[in-house]
């Protein structure tokens, strides 16, 4: 009971500066989403392309991105690349996890375009349509729809994974703990209150991306 | 209308098509059978290059084709395929089935691709359908809207690989029923199918592939009162 209470003081105390942090996730969050989404779907039709040189780009970079710690990226694009440019925490921070996420949203394009029953390929030539008109008409419309569920998975893993960037001193939501359990004294209520912010948004988001789903199977069966 | 001359077809070591010469006029509607593994499928693919030939030459209307140099989506748009599972497009209503080719393709205007995909699906007996997405349909429905689409695209030529074998029996008749009216309207047909009352009563030739050739080529009349061969006989006697 007297956690309960402490818990609800750190609450009162921290929100106004929390509810700004969270601004700030949210943001770096929506960049490396559309970042990602982008990378990702560059990288999944180079995957599937008949080029070699196309598959062989993008094997080395989903092998080199999903191969090293997220964190080493951040560190690499904020301190390791000055002398080509100088980025901001933010923009460092965001274009970081935009890469990262690329790697791993290429591969869940990459397998739900390929998982299309090949008959649908087959039924759009066999009508005359070019290998592009039947990927844009035919098989990516169906093969996006399929990606939403790890889609949105890999979102979910993108808001928690924001918090990484603490560590070039984006003055995110985990940052903000940290400085506040730092002058505080209550590392205990501090970081249970950050946990919950983030619960929060997880379910929000699991929320929307259920009535996105549901609309989508009331529309089409 | 379609000419195949000595075509040669191998997947990896094996070859399942051994040199086949066949010629389908215009109007003509030719039934393909044989047991499985014959190499009839094959064919109808080979006809519409969804499968390269190793060997020969395919003729479509007089021009031979060119899989290095023509460019193959123009050539498929001139010859129509049914297919056994169908292949409808799931994200997409019957009437957007139908108009999807037409359009995107031959960029025909909508109100033009919507006036024709109508009139064909009246054609097929689905107009009440046009609104409804294919996972309501069923499979004898399904096949109906496919021979539309393909209609839709004004083929010069229509395959079918085997429209019937993937239905519940109580379904084959209305397939059958517009496949027989498509004919009868002087439309150019290659048919896969082990239905042989279709190839009876509908066929103006009737062909057996036996091991990748042609080993009977005849009328129905000729081929299931009178064939020559023997292993045609034995098919027969194994269909009826």
């Amino acid at each position: 009971m007297e956690l309960l209470k402490t818990v609800f003081d750190v609450f009162l105390q921290t929100y106004p500066g929390f509810l700004k942090a969270t601004l700030i996730t949210l943001q770096i969050t929506a960049v490396a989403l559309v970042l990602g989404t982008i990378l990702g779907l560059i990288f999944a039709l180079m995957k599937i392309s008949r080029s070699k040189v196309l598959q062989t780009i993008a094997n080395f970079y989903i092998t080199i991105i999903r191969g090293t710690p997220l964190i080493v990226q951040i560190m690499f694009l904020y301190f390791g690349i000055t002398a080509l440019v100088v980025l901001s925490g933010f923009w460092a921070g965001a274009i970081a996890l935009g890469i990262h996420n690329g790697a791993y949203i290429a591969e869940i394009f990459r397998g739900a375009i390929q998982g299309i029953d090949k008959g649908q390929r087959e039924a759009s030539s066999s009508l005359g349509m070019t290998r592009a008109q039947s990927m844009r008409r035919i098989i990516f419309p169906q093969a996006l729809k399929r990606s939403i569920p790890p889609l949105g998975n890999q979102f979910i893993i993108t808001l928690k994974d924001s918090s990484l960037v603490y560590i070039i001193s984006v003055p995110e939501l985990f940052a903000m703990a940290n400085r506040e359990a730092a002058q505080n004294w209550k590392s205990l209520e501090t970081y249970l209150v950050v946990g919950a912010y983030y619960l929060v948004l997880v379910m929000i988001f699991t929320y929307l991306l259920k009535l996105y789903e549901n609309k989508l199977n009331v529309d089409k069966s | 209308m379609l000419k195949g001359t000595n075509i040669h077809k191998s997947f990896g070591d094996l070859e399942v098509l051994k040199g086949i010469d066949l010629e389908v006029a215009p109007s003509e509607v030719v039934v393909l059978v044989g047991v499985s593994g014959s190499g009839k499928s094959t064919l109808l693919r080979c006809f519409n290059f969804l499968e390269y030939i190793n060997e020969g030459t395919i003729e479509i209307d007089g021009h031979v084709v060119d899989p290095k140099k023509d460019k193959l989506s123009k050539i498929r748009a001139e010859v129509g395929m049914v297919f056994q599972h169908f292949n409808l497009f799931p994200h997409m209503t019957v009437l957007e089935n139908v108009i999807e080719a037409p359009m995107i393709v031959k960029n025909m205007k909508k109100a033009d691709a919507v006036a024709l995909a109508e009139q064909l699906l009246e054609k097929v007996g689905l107009s009440d359908k046009a609104n409804v997405y294919p996972s309501k349909l069923s499979g004898g429905q399904k096949q109906r809207v496919a021979i539309a689409r393909s209609l839709a695209m004004e083929p010069k030529v229509l395959l079918f690989d085997e429209p019937t074998s993937a239905l519940d029996p109580e379904l084959v008749g209305e397939v059958l029923a517009v496949m027989q009216q498509l004919a009868q309207e002087g439309m150019t047909m290659v048919v896969v199918t082990h239905e042989m009352k279709f190839a009876k009563e509908v066929a103006d030739r009737v062909i057996m592939l036996d091991e990748g050739v042609i080993i009977e080529s005849a009328d129905p009349v000729t081929f299931f009162e009178n064939p020559s061969h023997d292993r045609t006989k034995q098919f027969i006697q194994l269909v009826d």
